[in-house]
C-alpha cells in the first residue's frame, strides 16, 4: 500500500468505525440525512480531500478522494461520499465559489438542444443537495454550471440499499449562466464518478469476504465448522479471487489516473467490481444462509450496496461494449500493442 | 485471513525498450504456423530456442557467473509475454528456463549449476517435469516411483506420465521416493536429476485428444542416478516441489494459451461488421486480460523483492486458466464460423485448436480444485 492509502486509511477508520454502532443507517433509510455522521465528515475536512492547498484542500486529489471512496465503501459508509468529493472538486475545477456543502454532479447526455425543461432520472442524493453542478458539452467544451436547491424540482426515489436516487428536473434557460470547466471532459467526470462506485464496491467485496470467511469459521453444521467442508471452500475460493482481482483492478485505475489510458483502466475497473459484486452477494448469503437474510444481520447493508452499485454510473454490459468497441476500431497493428501501453511501455 | 496483495506495478523505460527489442526479432524471425500459436508453450522448437538464447532471452533472471542475464523478474515478464502472445514455439526450453533452473539455483549443488545452467542458457539442455504417475495425479505424495540406495547412487525404478517432452528433452527433475511411507506423508520425497538417456529408461509416447505427441509415459527399469544428482536434501524433496510449483503457476503463460485466437477473432469481426454483442464480449474479456496481466506483474515483482507470493499466484492460475478456457467457448458465439482441425490457417483452425487444448489448461501444474484449496488455507478455511 502507498504511504498515502496508509494515512488516509488510518485516519478515516476511526471517523467510519465509530458510525458502525451508531444509528446513521436507520437515519439515512427513514429518509433523513444522517447529518450528525455528516458533520463530523465536514469537521474532519474530508470533503476537501480532492481540493488543491490553494482551496482548502488537503491536495490529495483524485486519487486520494478514490481511496477514501473505498474505505466508506468498506465501512457501508451511509453518506454521499463519492458525489460530495467529485461536487465539489468540480466546482472548484470550474472556480465557483466552494463552501463546505453538498454538490452533486451530474453529467448531461450529449443532446440537450430544444428541450426547455432538463430531466434526469436516479440523481444520487438530490433531495439533500445544496445544488447540483452540471456539467455538459458545448462545441466540444465542456461546462459546469450549480444549479440550486430550489431551482430544481423532484421526485424522490431510493436504490435497493435505500440510497436516495430522485428524479430531477429544471428549466433548461439556468444552463446558460455555467461557466467553462477546462481541461475536463463531460466523458472524464462520467468515468470518475465509475471508477468512485467502482472503489466503493472493492470496499464493499473486501469487507463482505472478511465477514462471511469469519462467519464460515464459526458456524458449525453436522459437527464441524461449515468452513470445512470442501463445497464451501472452493466457493469462498473464487470469491476471494474475484475479490482480489476487483481491488487490484481499481488500484491500478487509481494508479493511472490523469494519463492517456485512464478510462480504459477505469472501465475495466468497473466491469471487474460489477461483475464480482453479483458472484460475491450470491456466495455470501449461501454461506450465512437464513440469518444473512435478516435486516439485522449487517451482511445486507453491503449486499444491497453491491447490488445497487454494479449498476450505478455504468453496468458491466455498458462498459464492456464501450471498451469492446474501442478494442475493436484501433489504430494499432494489433490489441495486444494497445495492451501493454498500460502497464508502463 | 492473509490478505491477498497485487500491488499494481508500471514498468520502467528499460522495460519498454527491452520489449521493442522483442517484437523487432520476433517481427525479424517471421510469422509462426497458425497451427502452432494455440498453447504455443506447449510447441517443441528447439531451433527457436536457440535462436532467443542467442539473444540472451533464456536464464535471463539468473547470476552471470552460470551465464545468465542476471536481469530481473520483471525483464524477464517482459520478454516472456512477449513471446506467449505472439504464440512463439517456446516449449523446448519451458520447463528449464522457468523451473528446474531457478530449482537448481535454490537447492543445487555448485557442480550440478555449472554441469547445468550454462547449457540451459545456450539452449543446449532442455529439461522436462518428472512429478505425476499412473494413479498419482493431484495426490503427489502418493507417488510409488522408488530409490533404493547402492554404493556411489540410487537405482531407480517405476514410472512417470504426462510428462511434456521427454522424448525431445535431454534431463528430467524426478520426484522419488527415498523413504518407505510414514505418518507423515509428505516425508521421503528427494528429488533426482535424471538423464533421459540413461540406460534402463524408456520413453514411451501418449497421444492428446488433439492429436498432439508431446506427452510421455516413462519406464525406471534399474536406472542407476549418482549421488551427486540428488537435489537439495534428501528426504525434503516434498517442500523443494512445492517452492518449485509456486513460482510456476503466476506467469502470463497462464492467461495467454488462447490469446492468438482473441487477436485473429478481433481480425474477423472487423471484417464482418461490429455488433453490440461482439463489442460487449470482446470489451468483458479484454477487461479480464487488462487485470490478470496487472495481477501477473504484481506477482513478477513481489518475487523480485525476494517474497514468496504462493497464495497469489494460485490465484492467478484460476483466474487465468478460467480466461483461456473460457475464451474460445465466447468467440464461438459471436463468430459465424464453424471450427475445422483440417484448416491450415485462419481462426477456423485456432479455434478447433483451442476447444481441442483448453481442458489440459487447468489441470497441468495443479488442478483447479487444489488451487482453490490453497487459497481456502490462505482465507484461513484449513
Amino acid at each position: 500500500m502507498s504511504e498515502l492509502a496508509v494515512l488516509i486509511e488510518e485516519s478515516a477508520t476511526r471517523l467510519f468505525e465509530g458510525f458502525a454502532d451508531s444509528d446513521a443507517h436507520v437515519t439515512m433509510e427513514s429518509g433523513k440525512f444522517p447529518e450528525k455522521l455528516w458533520a463530523d465528515f465536514l469537521a474532519d475536512g474530508w470533503l476537501r480531500t480532492m481540493l488543491s492547498e490553494d482551496n482548502d484542500g488537503a491536495g490529495l486529489g483524485l486519487a486520494g478522494g478514490m481511496l477514501l471512496m473505498r474505505l466508506a465503501g468498506y465501512y457501508n459508509v451511509p453518506l454521499p461520499v463519492v458525489e460530495s468529493l467529485t461536487g465539489l472538486y468540480l466546482a472548484a475545477e470550474a472556480g465557483l465559489e466552494l463552501e463546505d456543502e453538498l454538490l452533486i454532479p451530474v453529467v448531461l447526455p450529449a443532446i440537450v438542444n430544444g428541450n426547455s425543461r432538463i430531466e434526469l432520472c436516479g440523481v444520487p442524493w438530490a433531495r439533500y443537495a445544496k445544488g447540483l453542478v452540471v456539467a455538459f458539452e458545448v462545441d466540444g467544451k465542456t461546462q459546469l454550471v450549480n444549479i440550486k436547491a430550489g431551482q430544481f424540482s423532484l421526485v424522490e426515489g431510493n436504490n435497493m440499499a435505500g440510497e436516495a436516487r430522485d428524479d430531477v428536473s429544471f428549466d433548461a434557460s439556468l444552463l446558460a449562466s455555467s461557466k467553462p470547466l477546462n481541461n475536463i471532459s463531460t466523458e472524464q467526470v462520467r468515468s470518475w464518478l465509475a471508477l468512485g462506485r467502482a472503489a466503493q464496491m472493492a470496499g464493499a467485496l473486501r469487507s463482505v469476504l472478511e465477514r462471511t470467511v469469519e462467519y464460515a469459521n464459526e458456524r458449525s453444521q453436522f459437527g464441524r465448522q461449515i468452513g470445512k467442508f470442501q463445497a464451501v471452500q472452493l466457493q469462498l475460493a473464487v470469491q476471494a479471487e474475484m475479490t482480489s482481482a476487483s481491488i487490484c483492478a481499481v488500484d491500478a485505475a487509481i494508479k493511472h489516473l490523469g494519463s492517456t489510458e485512464e478510462w480504459e483502466l477505469i472501465a475495466s475497473a468497473k466491469i471487474t467490481t460489477s461483475e464480482s459484486a453479483g458472484y460475491a452477494a450470491k456466495t455470501a448469503h449461501a454461506v450465512h444462509a437464513a440469518i444473512g437474510f435478516t435486516q439485522e444481520y449487517p451482511l445486507q447493508l453491503s449486499t444491497r450496496r453491491l447490488w445497487s452499485w454494479r449498476d450505478e454510473y455504468g453496468s458491466e454490459t455498458q462498459w464492456s461494449a464501450k471498451l469492446g468497441e474501442h478494442c475493436l476500431q484501433l489504430k494499432t497493428d494489433n490489441l495486444w500493442s494497445w495492451l501493454t501501453t498500460q502497464t508502463g511501455s | 485471513m492473509k490478505k491477498l496483495n497485487f500491488e499494481p506495478v508500471i514498468t520502467a523505460e528499460k522495460e519498454a525498450t527491452l520489449r521493442q527489442e522483442v517484437r523487432e526479432f520476433l517481427a525479424g524471425y517471421g510469422a509462426f504456423k497458425a497451427s502452432d500459436v494455440i498453447d504455443s508453450w506447449s510447441v517443441c522448437d528447439p531451433e527457436f530456442s536457440r535462436a532467443i538464447a542467442a539473444k540472451g532471452w533464456l536464464g535471463m533472471t539468473w547470476p552471470t557467473e552460470y551465464g545468465g542475464g542476471g536481469k530481473s523478474y520483471l525483464e524477464r515478464y517482459v520478454v516472456i509475454e512477449e513471446l506467449l502472445a505472439a504464440g512463439a514455439p517456446v516449449g523446448a526450453h519451458w520447463v528449464a528456463d522457468r523451473q528446474s533452473g531457478p530449482l537448481l539455483l535454490r537447492f543445487g549443488t555448485e557442480e550440478q549449476r555449472q554441469a547445468f545452467l550454462p547449457k540451459v542458457v545456450k539452449g543446449e539442455c532442455f529439461f522436462a517435469i518428472g512429478m505425476s504417475e499412473p494413479n498419482s495425479g493431484s495426490d503427489l505424495a502418493s507417488i510409488k516411483t522408488k530409490a533404493e540406495k547402492v554404493d556411489g547412487g540410487w537405482i531407480v525404478n517405476g514410472s512417470k506420465i504426462w510428462t511434456s517432452w521427454a522424448h525431445a528433452c535431454h534431463q528430467m527433475i524426478t520426484l522419488v521416493r527415498t523413504a518407505p511411507p510414514s505418518d507423515n506423508r509428505h516425508a521421503g520425497l528427494s528429488q533426482f536429476i535424471v538423464d533421459l538417456n540413461a540406460e534402463g529408461m524408456t520413453v514411451r509416447p501418449i497421444v492428446t485428444l488433439a492429436g498432439e505427441k508431446h506427452f510421455n509415459e516413462i519406464f525406471f527399469d534399474n536406472v542407476f542416478v549418482p549421488d551427486n544428482r540428488v537435489v537439495g536434501n534428501l528426504n525434503e524433496g516434498w517442500s523443494q516441489v512445492m517452492a518449485e510449483l509456486a513460482f510456476e503457476r503466476s506467469g502470463p503463460e497462464r492467461f495467454l494459451s488462447s490469446y492468438q485466437l482473441l487477436e485473429a477473432s478481433i481480425k474477423e469481426i472487423r471484417q464482418a461488421g461490429l455488433s453490440k454483442q461482439s463489442s460487449k464480449v470482446i470489451g468483458e474479456f479484454v477487461a479480464r486480460l487488462m487485470v490478470l496481466r496487472q495481477m501477473s506483474l504484481s506477482v513478477a515483482n513481489q518475487l523480485q523483492e525476494g517474497k514468496l507470493p504462493i497464495n497469489e499466484a494460485s490465484v492467478v492460475k484460476d483466474l487465468g486458466t478460467s480466461f483461456e478456457q473460457e475464451l474460445p467457448e465466447a468467440m464461438r458465439l459471436i463468430l459465424d464460423i464453424e471450427p475445422r482441425s483440417s484448416a491450415e490457417d485462419g481462426v477456423e483452425r485456432m479455434l478447433s485448436d483451442a476447444i481441442l487444448k483448453a481442458p489440459s489448461f487447468s489441470l497441468r501444474g495443479g488442478t483447479r480444485e487444489i488451487l482453490r484449496g490453497i487459497i481456502a488455507r490462505g482465507l484461513g478455511l484449513r
